[in-house]
């Protein structure tokens, strides 16, 4: 009975542990709310050389777009220059951070997934991404003629669909695993001894392990069982997908000015493989976390069943919070010149 | 076991450390500043004068659609409604300017004689923003920064500040952030280790306005 105690115990300690380390991720962005200019402006937080090295790289490639822009009008063999420019404008742009590759990395965290889908859903919605900057700026400003203000305007439209999905989709993660959560929780309080049936296990990725599974690395093969990792994920590639980068949209823009429109729809698809090069980095660290947590816990009880079920439940609600918070403004999405 | 969780936290704790940089962003916006100071008869200082001159990526992408009688130019009149739209929005931004007597911050009045010019592709955005209260010379500085750094303001090098109806004894300086003249960014690494949301932390990047006056 006592030892039953201290695995309870222990199981309570990591949950605490994950509830700060949810708060680590999401802290920041809170606490970016202090501004001088009040509500609505919120200021950069203090941020190590490595992540200031990413930006000074992001701002250098994006400031020398529009040269190479200009130099692929004059000299039609310049397009290369520009599109690997825009390659590694998107490699860096999605290593600063940025919504996409939290919800995606969060996501896998709390659903876990293979190396390979990772990178699937990361290339998925880097191109999606590029696809709606495209469609944008091809319906609004080519054949509409709409003006940057009403092209801002779409833009904050998309933003707060996202934004919303983002919710919708955390809520629905959030109640798949609390559930999974709810359930480890009582088995580890349920009388020892206990001999758990497998009748109830139809829904394959809420399967619970526990006992018998103390050999497991990283992902569950219910969890993986089944062609519906593509349909699960499709939440998180709608989410970053529709949100067209700003970045994207000013080069799609400046090329249609300079009548290379199509230069300018090359260069946003070299943009998503670099960004998906990056999210798709993070993804596999994501998945790696998992695989590390999964094989920490599965120490042969159930404390360790609770550890990942908690995980996961946690990263369900970061994406709650990374959505809540940037539908709210709270957190600032890229911002242009007001207008 | 309880190791076990620890390092599962730390795991967790140094994963999400990954995307967990809070709300920053790269300049898309670059804009180059010209400042001078107006000065009352009485030689107190009323308002600055602005012109802002945007980026060319910037600049197609905030004229597009404007050239509605489709000349290939862009006349005052086809740009007055942006010119009214960014002096309107840029109350909300406190116009990235933060004027202060010694440790006080002066509150700004409505912009005044705005307009936007487009030359050889570029747009620039002229506007007089006047102080709530014209100010005494002494200790009177300006510093120019958009805090969440979407946009970048700077003076161009050996950029000067014009006096105009000042006492003859002033002038006035123009101060680059430091660093600006060795990167084509402003951001260094120790701009970033040194930046902190508390105090002042706009310092480090802001375009500045000294006036001395003896």
């Amino acid at each position: 009975m006592k030892a039953r105690r201290i695995v309870r115990a222990r199981g309570v300690l990591a949950l605490i542990l994950l509830g700060c380390a949810a708060l680590f991720f999401v802290a920041p962005d809170v606490l970016a709310q202090s501004s001088p200019f009040g509500a609505g402006t919120p200021a950069p937080t203090s941020s190590g050389g490595i992540m200031g090295w990413i930006l000074t790289e992001q701002a250098r490639f994006f400031r020398s777009l529009s040269a190479a822009i200009r130099e692929a009008k004059a000299d039609g063999t310049a397009v290369w220059g520009l599109f690997w420019l825009s390659f590694l404008y998107g490699i860096f742009h999605a290593a600063g951070p940025g919504h996409g590759k939290a919800v995606i990395s969060a996501y896998l965290l709390a659903d876990g997934s293979t190396i390979p889908r990772g990178i699937a859903l990361s290339a998925l919605s880097a191109i999606a991404q590029a696809i709606t900057a495209i469609v944008l700026v091809g319906i609004a400003a080519l054949i509409l003629g709409a003006t940057a203000r009403a092209m801002g305007e779409a833009v904050r439209v998309l933003e707060l669909g996202a934004y919303a999905i983002i919710v919708l989709f955390g809520v629905m993660l959030a109640w798949r695993k609390g559930k999974a959560l709810i359930q480890a929780l009582s088995r580890e309080t349920a009388p020892a001894g206990h001999t758990h049936d497998h009748s109830h296990h139809h829904h394959g990725h809420d399967h619970v392990h526990d006992e018998h599974c103390g050999h497991s690395h990283g992902p569950e093969p219910q969890e993986l069982a089944g062609k519906d990792w593509l349909k699960r994920g499709l939440g998180a590639v709608a989410a970053v997908g529709l949100r067209p980068c700003s970045g994207a949209i000013l080069v799609l823009v400046f090329t249609l000015s300079q009548g290379i429109f199509w230069a300018g729809v090359a260069a946003t698809f070299a943009m998503a493989a670099g960004t998906a090069i990056t999210v798709a980095a993070i993804a596999i660290l994501a998945v790696g976390a998992k695989g590390i947590a999964s094989r920490l816990a599965s120490g042969g009880n159930g404390a360790g069943a609770i550890a990942v079920r908690g995980l996961e439940f946690t990263a369900a609600l970061g994406i709650i919070a990374i959505g809540v918070l940037l539908f709210s403004g709270l957190l600032a999405s890229e911002r242009m010149f007001p207008a | 076991m309880t190791f076990r969780s620890y390092l599962l936290a730390a795991a967790v704790a140094a994963f999400t450390f990954a995307f967990s940089g809070g709300a920053q962003a790269h300049p898309h916006v670059w804009i180059t500043v010209k400042s001078d100071v107006l000065f009352s008869p009485d030689g107190k200082v009323t308002a600055l004068r602005y012109v802002w001159t945007f980026d060319d990526m910037y600049s197609a992408f905030a004229t597009q659609g404007l050239d509605k009688d489709n000349d290939g130019k862009f006349s005052r009149a086809e740009l007055a409604e942006l010119a009214e739209v960014n002096v309107t929005s840029l109350e909300e931004f406190n116009y990235f300017t933060v004027a202060k007597i010694g440790p006080d911050t002066l509150g700004f009045g409505k912009p005044k004689d705005y307009w936007l010019e487009m030359n050889k592709d570029i747009l620039s955005l002229h506007f007089t923003l006047p102080l709530a209260q014209p100010a005494a010379q002494k200790d009177f500085s300006v510093a120019i920064f958009d805090s969440s750094f979407f946009v970048d303001l700077s003076f161009p090098e050996g950029a000067k500040v014009e006096l105009v109806g000042a006492p003859a004894t002033c002038t006035a300086e123009a101060i680059r952030p430091q660093g600006a003249d060795a990167a084509a960014s402003k951001l260094t690494e120790s701009f970033f280790d040194n930046l902190s949301a508390s105090a002042q932390f706009g310092s480090q990047f802001a375009s500045r306005i000294v006036l001395r006056c003896k």
